[in-house]
C-alpha cells in the first residue's frame, strides 16, 4: 500500500480502504492506462461495485485485492520488459538502423499466457463455461481481412481460422452440436460440451466491414490474444479426450482448396482407425486394473456393489441420449452441396448430425452424378439438370430440420420458392406469449412423427386398419385442431356462465336495494347499464385491495414487474395485430 | 555530361560548410545544370539522327525524359558524393570551358577555397580527383564536338520555334520561312482518298507526316535502320561501340607537371586494420551467439495437456471470487434472416422510429431476406464485438439476486373477507335534496337521524331508515361542518358557516330534553355575553331567533366543529391560526398555531390537534403537550381516534393513510397508500372494528382495523372494500364519511350533492 499522509489516529476505513479508483490503481501499479488495460484483460480483472462509492458515481472502482493480485503477477514485469525492448526498436528505427531494428524485432521476447489460462480456469469445466466469447471472437477474426492499419496480421487471422476449424471438427466429430440459427448477424451455433451449453456466432462468409472510428482495435486484439491461447489449450484437451493428436496435420491439397474442415475429419478418421485397436486395449487394461483395485478395497461379500461400480464405469463411456439422437439424425442421408451454398457452415453441420456430405469442387469425396445422393442443397432460383432420385432443397431446410429434430417435408423448401420463416430455436414460445404459425405446424408434425414411431396402445390397431393411415399427419393434426377448438369453446362457455352469474348477483343486490328504497325505477336502468364495467371494476378492486397493504419497497418491485409484463404484452399484442393485418390482406387478395 | 557534374561538385562542397547562403546557390546550380544538360541532349540526339525532325516526338521525348532522369540521379549522386569524397578545386585547376558558369559563383568558391587549402591531405586528394575529372571533361568535350559536326545538315523550313502547334490550327499558314514569309498549309486530302493512296503506295509505311513543317517525309533505308536500333535501345549508329575500351588520354607518369606527384601511400598495399577488427568482432559475436542467423526455428509443441487431472482440487487462491460475465442474450425470432412476416415493422412504424430519441429507438430492426444467398454481411459485427469486449473489461460486476417470481406472490396474504363480515359493501340508500356539495354529515347518538351541511347554505336532518328529509335550516352561508351533540340528553346540532358557529335546537327527544335545550340556548346566551367580555374580540355570542338557536361569531372563518364526548365542550377550528375550546358556558382556553383538524379523546380528557405535519396531543387537565406524533406526510387533512383511544388514523392530502399505535411509537405503525387523490376524511366505527377513508377521487375505502387488548399483538389491518358511486364535481369527490353509531353502515357525503348509505 502506498505510504501517504494520514492524520494521526485517523485510519482509512470501510470502502475507501478496500477499494481504489482506476487512477489510484494506475498510480499503485505504476503503469499507464494501456498497460493496465492489457493486464486487466489478460488476468480477467474487472471493476467491482463498492457499496458506497466514496469518490462519486463517475469513477470505476477496483478492489484493492484485485490490484494487489495484478501487482504480484510476473506478467507485469514481462510486459514492462517488452515495452522497454520495443523502445530499443523505435530507437534503432529512428537512427535509420533498419538492420538492427529488424533483427531486434525478430528476436523480441514472447509472452506466454499459459500460466494465466490455468490460473483463471483451474478446472477444465470453468474454461468450457466461459467459452462463448472466445469462440465468437475467434470466429469473427477468422473472417476479417488482414490489414496493416488495424494491426490485424495475416498470421493471426490464419491462426484464428485454424482454431475455429479445429473446434468445429471436434464438435462435428463428437456430435455435440444441438441448435443452429441463421440470423442477420451471422449463424449461431449451440453445442453441449461437458454438460455446458456453449453458443457462438460466426459471421456470414463475406467481406467484413472494419469500422474506423468507433472501435479500438488494440482492445480487441488483446482479448483475441488470450482467447487464442485459451482455445488452443481447450482444443488440445478435447482432442486428447478422443485420442487424437493435437495439433492435427492436414492434407495440404484439401487445405489449399479451402476444405479444411473436411481435411480435419479425414484426419480424425485416419487417426481413429489407427488408434482404435490401441484404445480398446488400454481400456480393457484399465478396467481390469480398476477391478483389481476395487476388489482389494472392498470386502469380498459385497459383490453386488462391485458390479454396480463396473457398470457405472461402462456407462461413462457411452454417450448420452441426446448425442445418440444427434448422431443418427441424418443417418443414411447423402447430401450434395451446389456451388452457391454456404459450404463451410453446411460442411460443419451435416456431419455433426451424422450425414454424409460432398460438394462441387476439388477434393470432394463424391461428385454430383453419384446416384446414392438423397438430398441436393441448392440456393439458386432454378435448377438445370434434375436427378429424380434425390430431393432438391434450400439450405434452410437442413437448419430447420435440426432445430425441430424431425425430418421436415421438403415441399416448402423446394428450389425457387420462398422458404417458410426461419425460427429461433433459443426462444421458448410459451414464455414469450406468442407462437408463430410455423412453430405451431412444426409442433404438430413433431407430435405426428412421435405417434408414427410409437403408436398409442389401442389406437394403433385402428390406425392400421384405417385407410387414412397414409395421411396420418394430416389426420392427427386435424383431430388435434378439433380438440383444441372444443377446449376453447368450453372455456368460452364457462367464462360466459361466470359473467352471467356475476351479473345476476349484482342485479339481485340492486333489486333488493330498490325494494327497500322504493324510489324511481329510472335508477334501475342506469344501474343495469353500468353493470358491465362494474364487474371489471370489482375485479380490479379486489386485485388492488392487497396492494394497499404492501410496503413501499415491495410495491415498487411489484409495479416494476407489472410494467415489464405489460411491455411484454404490448410487444405480443403488436405482433398479433400485425399478424391480423397480414392475414386480412391475404384474404382480401384471394377474394 | 560530366561537365555538369564537376560544376555541381564545385558548387556544392562549400555549401556544406556554409549553410547560410546555401539555398540560393543550389537553385542557381540546378538551373545552370539543367540548361547544360538540355543543350547537350539536343546535340547528342541531333547527332544521332540528323534527318529526324522534332516531330518524331515519341522517340525524342522518351529519350529526353530518360536523360533528364539520369541527370537528376546524377545530381543526387553528386550531392552525396560531394559530402563524402570530393573536395574543392583550386581556381587554377578549373578548365576554361566552364569559366562562364563559374563567374556567377566566383565569390563563394573563392571563400571555400580558402578554407579548404588548410590541410595537405586534402590537396593530395584534390589532385587525384582532379585528374579524373579532367579526363572526364575531355571526354564530354569530344562528345560535344561530334554532335556539332552533324548538326547543320537540314534547317527546318518553319521558323516559329518551339510553340504549340495549336496556335496555328485555325490559321491558313503553318508558320514563316527563314525570310519571314508565310508558309501556307497544304490542302488536305480527303481521308478516303488518302487512305486509298496509302494502300496503293508500297512505300507508305516509310512515310511520316511532319506536322511542324506540314509535309510528308519519306524515311530512307538508313533512317529506318536507325529508328529500329533506337527502338531496341541500342546506339543509333551500328558502328558505334558503347563498350569500347577506355583510353586514358592522360599520362600521369611521364607528364612534366603531374597532377599529383605523391608516392602511392602505404595503405594501398596493406590490408585494413579496422576491417580486420570489425570482422574479428563479428566472429566473436557469432561464436558467443550474440548474432543469430535466421534459421528456420524448430517449432516446439506449444500446447500441452493443461487440465490433466481435473479431480485434483486446486489450492484455494487467496483472492476475490471470480464473477463470470453474463452471457450475451440469445437471439429471438426477430433476428432471423427470414422471420415471420409479423416481426417486420410496417413502413409507418419505421417512420415513427425516426421521430424517436436515440435511446428509445429499437436497436435492431428486423429484416427479411428470401434466400440464404442474399444475406449481406452484418456491418456492426466488429463494433458489437468491441462493445462486448469493453463490457467485459470495464463494467463492474456484481452478483445480483434476480427474483423470478410471479408478482402476485408479492402481495400480502389477506384473511378472507367473508370472515370479517359485516362491513358496508353496497349502496343501500341515497339521500337527495341538497343543491350544492354536501360538505359534512353527522349522525345522531341513537343512529336514527343524520344531519348534513352543504354549500347551498342549508343544514338538513334526514331519517336514516327511510331517507326522508325531516328538517331544513337555511343558514345563508355555505355550511362547512355539522356536529351532533353526542349526549342524548342534549339534542343540539352545531354547524359552522362562514365565521359563525350556529347551535341549533333540533327538536328531538322527549319534552324534558326539549325544555332543557330550550333553556340552555336561551339562558346561556345572556350569561355568555356577560361573562365573555374579555373574549369578545374573538367570539361574540348572539341569539338567532329565526333559526331558534345561538350564533357564535368568530373573527375568522370556521372550518370544523367537534364536541366533547359528554357534550359539555365544543371545539372549533379556524384554519387561519386559532383554535378554541369552548364550554357551552364559557371559553376554556385558546391555542394559537396553524391547525388542520382536531378531535377529543373518546374516554380521557386528552385533545388531539393536527398541524400540517405533526399531531399534537394535549392533556386538557394539565393543559400541556403530552406527545407529538410525526406523520412524515406532506400535509395532514383529517384525523380520527379509535374508540379505545390508543390508535389514531391520519389522512393526508397525498392520499396516504397513517395508522398510529400510540403505545408503540410516535412514528406511524403502518402507512397505507390507497387513494390517488386527497383524503378528505377518515372515520372509526364506534363498536365494530372498522374504519374508513374517503377521498376526492370519488371512492371510500373500508378497512378492517382490529385492535387487540393483548399489548404484544399488533393491530390487524385489512382493506375490505372500495365503495364507489359518487361522481366527482369540480375535482372534489367524497367530502365526508361517518359510520352509523350502532350498525356497520357508512354514510358518505359527496360533492355531487348526494349522501349515500352503504350497508353490509
Amino acid at each position: 500500500m502506498p505510504k501517504h499522509y494520514r492524520p494521526a489516529g485517523k485510519k482509512k476505513e470501510g470502502n475507501a480502504a478496500r477499494y481504489s479508483t482506476r487512477s489510484q490503481a494506475l498510480k499503485l501499479l505504476q503503469v499507464n492506462t494501456k498497460l493496465f488495460r492489457k493486464l486487466c484483460i489478460y488476468k480477467g480483472i474487472f471493476p467491482r461495485e463498492p457499496k458506497k462509492k466514496f469518490k462519486g458515481n463517475h469513477h470505476t472502482y477496483y478492489h484493492l485485492k484485485d490490484v494487489a493480485f495484478l501487482r504480484h503477477d510476473p506478467i507485469l514485469e514481462e510486459l514492462r520488459a517488452k515495452s522497454s525492448y520495443l523502445k530499443k526498436v523505435t530507437k534503432a528505427k529512428a537512427k535509420k538502423n533498419r538492420e538492427l531494428a529488424d533483427s531486434l524485432l525478430k528476436r523480441q521476447p514472447e509472452i506466454k499466457l499459459d500460466r494465466l489460462v490455468i490460473e483463471r480456469y483451474p478446472h477444465f469445466i470453468d474454461a468450457i463455461r466461459d467459452l462463448d466469447d472466445p469462440l465468437t471472437m475467434v470466429h469473427l477474426f477468422a473472417a476479417l481481412p488482414a490489414t496493416d492499419r488495424m494491426k490485424i496480421e495475416v498470421k493471426r487471422v490464419h491462426n484464428c481460422r485454424k482454431l475455429s476449424h479445429e473446434w468445429q471438427a471436434y464438435i462435428a466429430r463428437s456430435h455435440k452440436l444441438r441448435k443452429v440459427f441463421i440470423s442477420v448477424k451471422g449463424i449461431y451455433y449451440q453445442a453441449e460440451v461437458e454438460g455446458q451449453t456453449i453458443t457462438w456466432l460466426t459471421p456470414h462468409g463475406l467481406q467484413q466491414v472494419l469500422p474506423d472510428d468507433d472501435v479500438v482495435y488494440d482492445v480487441l486484439l488483446t482479448f483475441l490474444e488470450f482467447y487464442e491461447t485459451l482455445l488452443a489449450f481447450v482444443n488440445f484437451k478435447l482432442y486428447h479426450s478422443i485420442n487424437v493428436k493435437y495439433p492435427p496435420i492436414l492434407d495440404p491439397k484439401l487445405e489449399a482448396s479451402a476444405a479444411e474442415l473436411y481435411a480435419l475429419s479425414r484426419y480424425f478418421d485416419a487417426n481413429s482407425r489407427k488408434n482404435s485397436d490401441q484404445v480398446e486395449e488400454t481400456q480393457l487394461e484399465e478396467s481390469e486394473l480398476r477391478l483389481a483395485q476395487l476388489q482389494r478395497q472392498l470386502p469380498s461379500n459385497e459383490a453386488g456393489a462391485l458390479m454396480q461400480l463396473v457398470k457405472g464405469a461402462a456407462d461413462e463411456n457411452e454417450e448420452d441420449e441426446d448425442t445418440k439422437e444427434c448422431k443418427n439424425f441424418f443417418k443414411n442421408m447423402k447430401f450434395f452441396l451446389s456451388r452457391e451454398v454456404p459450404r463451410e457452415s453446411l460442411l460443419f453441420v451435416i456431419p455433426a448430425f451424422g450425414g454424409i456430405v460432398s460438394w462441387e469442387g476439388e477434393g470432394a469425396p463424391f461428385n454430383e452424378a453419384d446416384q446414392s445422393i438423397t438430398h441436393q442443397i441448392v440456393d439458386r432460383p432454378t435448377q438445370g439438370h434434375i436427378y429424380l432420385s434425390r430431393e432438391y432443397v434450400q439450405p434452410q431446410w437442413v437448419f430447420d430440420c435440426i432445430n425441430a429434430r424431425i425430418i421436415l417435408p421438403t415441399e416448402a423448401y423446394l428450389v425457387g420458392r420462398v422458404p417458410p420463416p426461419h425460427l429461433s430455436p433459443f426462444i421458448d414460445n410459451e414464455e414469450e406469449g406468442y407462437v408463430p404459425d410455423y412453430a405451431e405446424t412444426i409442433k404438430r408434425l413433431k407430435a405426428a412423427a412421435k405417434n408414427e414411431i410409437l403408436p398409442m396402445p389401442g389406437a394403433g390397431v385402428e390406425d392400421l386398419d384405417d385407410p387414412q393411415n397414409l395421411l396420418a399427419e394430416g389426420y392427427i393434426s386435424r383431430t388435434e385442431a378439433i380438440e383444441a377448438a372444443e377446449r376453447k369453446q368450453k372455456m368460452m362457455t364457462l367464462e360466459k356462465q361466470y359473467r352471467d352469474e356475476l351479473k345476476m348477483e349484482l342485479q339481485v343486490t340492486q333489486s333488493s336495494a330498490l325494494d327497500t328504497n322504493k324510489q324511481s325505477s329510472g335508477e334501475d336502468m342506469e344501474a343495469r347499464e353500468e353493470s358491465l364495467p362494474d364487474i371489471q371494476q370489482i375485479a380490479n378492486d379486489t386485485a388492488n385491495m392487497s396492494k394497499v397493504l404492501m410496503s413501499s419497497k415491495k410495491r415498487g418491485l411489484y409495479e416494476a414487474m407489472k410494467k415489464g409484463q405489460e411491455r411484454k404484452k404490448a410487444h405480443v399484442d403488436l405482433l398479433k395485430e400485425r399478424k391480423k393485418k397480414i392475414d386480412e390482406g391475404k384474404k382480401s387478395k384471394k377474394n | 555530361m560530366r561537365a555538369g557534374k564537376t560544376v555541381s561538385v564545385e558548387a556544392t562542397s562549400p555549401k556544406k560548410k556554409k549553410n547560410n547562403n546555401n539555398d540560393k546557390k543550389k537553385k542557381k546550380q540546378n538551373q545552370t545544370e539543367k540548361k547544360d544538360d538540355q543543350n547537350l541532349l539536343k546535340k547528342t540526339t541531333e547527332s544521332a539522327n540528323s534527318v529526324q525532325t522534332e516531330n518524331d516526338a515519341s522517340l525524342k521525348i522518351q529519350e529526353l525524359e530518360q536523360q533528364q532522369q539520369n541527370t537528376t540521379q546524377e545530381l543526387a549522386a553528386t550531392d552525396s558524393d560531394s559530402d563524402s569524397d570530393y573536395q574543392v578545386f583550386s581556381e587554377d585547376e578549373v578548365s576554361e570551358d566552364y569559366e562562364s558558369l563559374r563567374e556567377s559563383e566566383d565569390g563563394e568558391s573563392e571563400s571555400s577555397g580558402d578554407e579548404v587549402h588548410g590541410s595537405d591531405d586534402d590537396v593530395n586528394n584534390d589532385n587525384d580527383d582532379g585528374h579524373e575529372d579532367q579526363s572526364d571533361g575531355s571526354e564530354s568535350h569530344q562528345g560535344i564536338e561530334e554532335s556539332d559536326s552533324s548538326e547543320d545538315e537540314v534547317a527546318p523550313r518553319n521558323t516559329i520555334g518551339d510553340v504549340p502547334l495549336e496556335w496555328y490550327k485555325d490559321e491558313k499558314h503553318i508558320g514563316y520561312d527563314i525570310s519571314g514569309k508565310k508558309i501556307t498549309k497544304k490542302e488536305r486530302q480527303d481521308k478516303l482518298a488518302s487512305f486509298l493512296a496509302s494502300v496503293d503506295d508500297s512505300k507508305n509505311w516509310r512515310k511520316i507526316y511532319d506536322e511542324y513543317n506540314d509535309e510528308d517525309v519519306e524515311l530512307t533505308k538508313e533512317e529506318t535502320k536507325i529508328i529500329r536500333r533506337l527502338l531496341k535501345g541500342k546506339a543509333p549508329h551500328a558502328d558505334f561501340d558503347p563498350y569500347a575500351d577506355y583510353v586514358d588520354w592522360f599520362k600521369y607518369e611521364d607528364s612534366l607537371h603531374p597532377l599529383s606527384n605523391a608516392p602511392e601511400p602505404k595503405r594501398r598495399f596493406i590490408p585494413s586494420k579496422w576491417e580486420s577488427k570489425k570482422v574479428l568482432r563479428y566472429v566473436r559475436a557469432i561464436r558467443k551467439g550474440l548474432i543469430k542467423f535466421d534459421e528456420p526455428k524448430e517449432e516446439e509443441p506449444r500446447f500441452y495437456l493443461m487440465w490433466g487431472d481435473d479431480s485434483s482440487t486446486a489450492e484455494k487462491a487467496n483472492r476475490l471470487s471470480y464473477i463470470p460475465a453474463p452471457k450475451s442474450k440469445l437471439p429471438g425470432h426477430e433476428e432471423s434472416y427470414n422471420p415471420s412476416l409479423e416481426y417486420i415493422p410496417t413502413q409507418e412504424e419505421l417512420n415513427s422510429y425516426q421521430l424517436m430519441y436515440d435511446e428509445d429507438r429499437p436497436k435492431f430492426i428486423p429484416k427479411r431476406f428470401t434466400s440464404f444467398r442474399s444475406i449481406p454481411s452484418y456491418e456492426n459485427a466488429v463494433k458489437e464485438s468491441f462493445e462486448r469486449c469493453m463490457d467485459l473489461y470495464l463494467c463492474p460486476r456484481v452478483r445480483k439476486k434476480r427474483i423470478n417470481i410471479d408478482p402476485e406472490t408479492l402481495k400480502p396474504k389477506l384473511p378472507s373477507r367473508k370472515d370479517l363480515k359485516p362491513y358496508p359493501a353496497t349502496c343501500y340508500l341515497e339521500y337527495k335534496g341538497h343543491k350544492g356539495a354536501v360538505m359534512s354529515i353527522s349522525t345522531e347518538a341513537s343512529g336514527q337521524w343524520i344531519a348534513s351541511g352543504s354549500t347551498d347554505g342549508t343544514v338538513r336532518i334526514w331519517e336514516v331508515e327511510s331517507g326522508r328529509c325531516l328538517r331544513v335550516w337555511e343558514i345563508g352561508e355555505p355550511v362547512h361542518c355539522v356536529a351532533w351533540n353526542p349526549s342524548p340528553e342534549l339534542p343540539v346540532l352545531a354547524a359552522s358557516a362562514g365565521q359563525d358557529v350556529v347551535l341549533l335546537n333540533t327538536g328531538f327527544g322527549n319534552e324534558e330534553d326539549q325544555k332543557r335545550v330550550g333553556e340552555l340556548l336561551q339562558v346561556e346566551t345572556h350569561t355568555a355575553s356577560d361573562d365573555s367580555d374579555n373574549m369578545a374580540s374573538i367570539v361574540s355570542w348572539l341569539q338567532d331567533d329565526k333559526l331558534g338557536g345561538i350564533r357564535l361569531r368568530h373573527f375568522k372563518t370556521v372550518t370544523s366543529v367537534d364536541w366533547h364526548r359528554r357534550g359539555d365542550y365544543l371545539s372549533t377550528v379556524m384554519p387561519a391560526d386559532i383554535l378554541f375550546s369552548v364550554h357551552l358556558i364559557f371559553i376554556v382556553f385558546v391555542y394559537s398555531f396553524l391547525s388542520m383538524d382536531h378531535v377529543f379523546h373518546p374516554t380521557r380528557s386528552i385533545f388531539f390537534v393536527s398541524t400540517k405535519k405533526t399531531i399534537r396531543v394535549y392533556d386538557l387537565l394539565k393543559q400541556k403537550l403530552i406527545k407529538k406524533l410525526e406523520t412524515g406526510l406532506r400535509e395532514v387533512s383529517s384525523i380520527a381516534i379509535h374508540p379505545a383511544g390508543d390508535n389514531v388514523i391520519v389522512g393526508s392530502r397525498e392520499g396516504k393513510l397513517c395508522w398510529f399505535d400510540m403505545d408503540l411509537s410516535s412514528k406511524p405503525y403502518r402507512i397505507l397508500k390507497c387513494h390517488p387523490k386527497d383524503i378528505t376524511n377518515v372515520a372509526f366505527h364506534r363498536s365494530y372494528p372498522l374504519f374508513a377513508s374517503c377521498s376526492d377521487d370519488g371512492t371510500a375505502y373500508v378497512f378492517h382495523g382490529m385492535v387487540y387488548s393483548d399489548l404484544n399483538q399488533n393491530p390487524l389491518i385489512v382493506p375490505l372494500e372500495i365503495l364507489r358511486g359518487h361522481t366527482s364535481s369540480n375535482g372534489r369527490g367524497v367530502m365526508d364519511c361517518k359510520f352509523h353509531p350502532r350498525q356497520p353502515w357508512l354514510f358518505t357525503a359527496g360533492a355531487d350533492s348526494t349522501i349515500k348509505l352503504f350497508c353490509h
